[in-house]
């Protein structure tokens, strides 16, 4: 047992140095590490998580004045709340008294907050409002100013067409800087409704998996392995679909669940497409939800609101998994969002969230619905298999046979334009390009 | 349902609830078995099995669910249940269902169709060993030799929590 003393020193210097945390990515593999160790993901908390900008909520979770929604940001717990002034705020959801969470609920409406321990209030956007029997703090230096004794705002936060996400930080680039060529799918997302507005439906679908947050974000444009991973559900599905009797219709679910079993040549010829900060998508003109059949209603609704070039071009788009490293991945062809929330280095807490086309038929977010339920439910055909795979790299990774994860496929053959690097889809770019972040994170740019 | 009357216990068919609890243990241990092909033969045509996310879910359709699903899509399931291609079917997925407190909500007298309100226990055991607890709501329609599902509702009071995989129905 090292002493309690020698435990704090060893927590104030730093892990890892700049030049061995630059040393666990090369070009083409990367450290088994950056999965494995505890003081790596503290220093991911620090240096990526408190820094990037981290999805939080979207607006239309806090219509009104006092609703507030309860998250985390790395491992901070915030409340995202509308104040009476209408604003949005993040703030930390910490008692400025004895540091208590001060809202256990996942969300709901309060005209102010009371921390249940000793009482302090707050106002909603965080403010101390007052502190029982406040005699006590007659005589002494207590400031009720001072924003040590606040539920603190969290440095910045900025909103993206609803889509509200914060940094850690006050220093840093803005959040459009930030997302880059990625904000043509929220664009796109949102477009998709008549009313060029979007709205979260109800509670999400919660998914606790148990290894590192990075294993699902690289999984996100990995196109290598849904062919392999998601077979045998392409095979059931198909096996099902032979012993239909004649004539009779094709079941709806087969149009979401097959392309999952798609060919290499199919993701190939998709291509991957990468940005700086680690961002990346799949797909562009076409993805594995362009052959959805119509909804009847939908392009009518659609044409009347924005004419048909627009629309066209609105529904011509097809990006499938954009990946706004660290924290958020968006489907704006099924208007699905997923939040990554990392617990512990093998602990990693994914929200599924579901979105309303405003104006569009009912049957468009049935259809998103009936898409969660079957990919990304933790019970669906198709979600325990890629967890399932995460787990046993978790598991293995930790075999001292090999020290190094290969990331190579495809590498040289990549072509850059405007900002924006692609590559056939099966390659490992997205990986590449997601540890490239990592390391100028990591490194703060000095290595 | 027409002339459906709300049934306490007082006023319950007893005949009937023993014929019931009967079917309900029958579907348990097709569960217990794995033998989804059997227990999806349980089901009406249009019969579906609904596990909320919410505790007052009212709506599989405009709600997330952890899971709604009807007979195409249980037959996926039967077959990919075991797959040798799944990686999460590599390990083995064990149950044990204890069914109890079986109450009649609601009797059709003239066609013997019922709803029937239970608790249940299951432990399951992937990977680890979980508990699962609620209670099962059925739909049941009275056919001549017995009874087939119309709709098996599963509230599990941690319907909201952060699950793993759940790979089988419960």
């Amino acid at each position: 047992m090292r002493q309690n003393s020698t435990l704090i020193a060893t927590q104030r210097a730093p892990a890892y140095s700049n030049t061995a945390l630059a040393a666990l990515v090369e070009e083409n593999r990367v450290h088994r590490d950056v999965y494995l160790d505890p003081a790596l993901f503290e220093l991911e908390m620090e240096r990526i998580w408190g820094k990037a900008w981290i999805y939080v909520g979207h607006e239309s979770q806090v219509k009104n004045p006092g609703d507030y929604l309860s998250t985390t940001i790395g491992r901070e717990p915030v409340l995202m709340v509308r104040d009476n002034r209408g604003e949005v705020n993040v703030i930390y959801n910490r008692c400025g008294h004895k540091g208590a969470k001060v809202v256990a609920k996942p969300c709901g409406s309060a005209t102010m907050f009371r921390c249940p321990y000793h009482g302090w209030t707050f106002h909603l956007d965080g403010k101390l409002n007052a502190t029982p029997h406040k005699c006590g703090y007659d005589d002494t230096d207590f400031d009720p100013e001072d924003p040590q004794f606040s539920m603190q705002k969290v440095a910045r936060v900025e909103s993206y067409r609803g889509f509200v996400f914060a940094s850690l930080s006050a220093q840093g680039e803005d959040l459009k800087t930030f997302m880059g060529a990625t904000l043509e799918t929220i664009d796109n997302m949102v477009d998709r409704s008549p009313q060029s507005e979007v709205e979260v439906v109800g509670t999400c679908l919660p998914y606790f998996h148990d290894c590192n947050w990075k294993m699902f974000f690289e999984n996100l444009n990995d196109a290598q392995h849904p062919m392999v991973c998601h077979a045998s559900v392409g095979v059931a599905t198909r096996r099902v679909v032979k012993q239909l009797p004649q004539g009779a219709a094709v079941p709806k679910e087969v149009e979401i669940i097959y392309p999952f079993g798609s060919s290499y040549e199919f993701f190939d010829e998709l291509g991957v497409s990468v940005m700086a900060r680690g961002h990346s998508f799949m797909g562009g003109r076409q993805s594995i939800h362009s052959a959805y059949a119509e909804i009847p209603g939908y392009m009518d609704s659609m044409i009347a609101a924005h004419g048909r070039e627009r629309t066209e071009q609105v529904l011509g788009s097809n990006r499938h998994n954009t990946a706004i490293y660290p924290s958020f991945t968006i489907k704006d062809a099924v208007q699905i969002i997923r939040v990554v929330r990392p617990v512990a280095v093998d602990k990693t807490l994914i929200q599924t969230w579901h979105f309303r086309l405003k104006g569009a038929p009912e049957e468009m977010l049935h259809r998103t619905i009936t898409y969660s339920r079957l990919i990304n439910s933790p019970a669906s055909m198709v979600g325990p298999d890629d967890w399932d795979c995460y787990a046993r790299m978790q598991e293995s990774l930790h075999s001292d046979s090999a020290e190094w994860v290969d990331m190579r496929r495809y590498i040289g053959r990549e072509q850059s334009e405007g900002g924006i690097t692609r590559a056939s889809g099966t390659s490992d770019l997205s990986m590449r390009n997601q540890y490239r972040a990592w390391s100028d994170y990591m490194t703060q740019g000095q290595q | 349902m027409t002339a459906t009357t709300a049934v306490n216990s007082a006023a319950g068919n007893t005949a009937d609830i023993a014929a019931i609890e009967r079917f309900l243990y029958r579907e348990a241990d097709l569960l217990d078995n794995n033998d989804l092909d059997s227990w999806m033969a349980l089901f009406t045509e249009d019969g579906t099995y609904w596990m909320p996310v919410a505790p007052d879910q009212q709506d599989p359709h405009g709600h997330i669910s952890i899971l709604f699903e009807n007979r195409a899509v249980m037959a996926v399931r039967a077959a990919n249940f075991g797959h040798r291609l799944a990686a999460s079917m590599e390990y083995p997925v064990r149950c044990s269902h204890l069914i109890g407190n079986v109450r009649l909500l609601a009797l059709d007298a003239s066609s013997g169709d019922c709803t029937v309100r239970s608790n249940f226990q299951a432990v399951l055991y992937y990977r680890e060993q979980r508990l699962f607890a609620g209670t099962y709501t059925h739909k049941l329609q009275r056919v001549a030799d017995g009874y087939r599902i119309e709709q098996k509702r599963v509230d599990i009071i941690n319907c909201d929590a952060n699950h793993k995989s759940i790979l089988t129905y419960i």
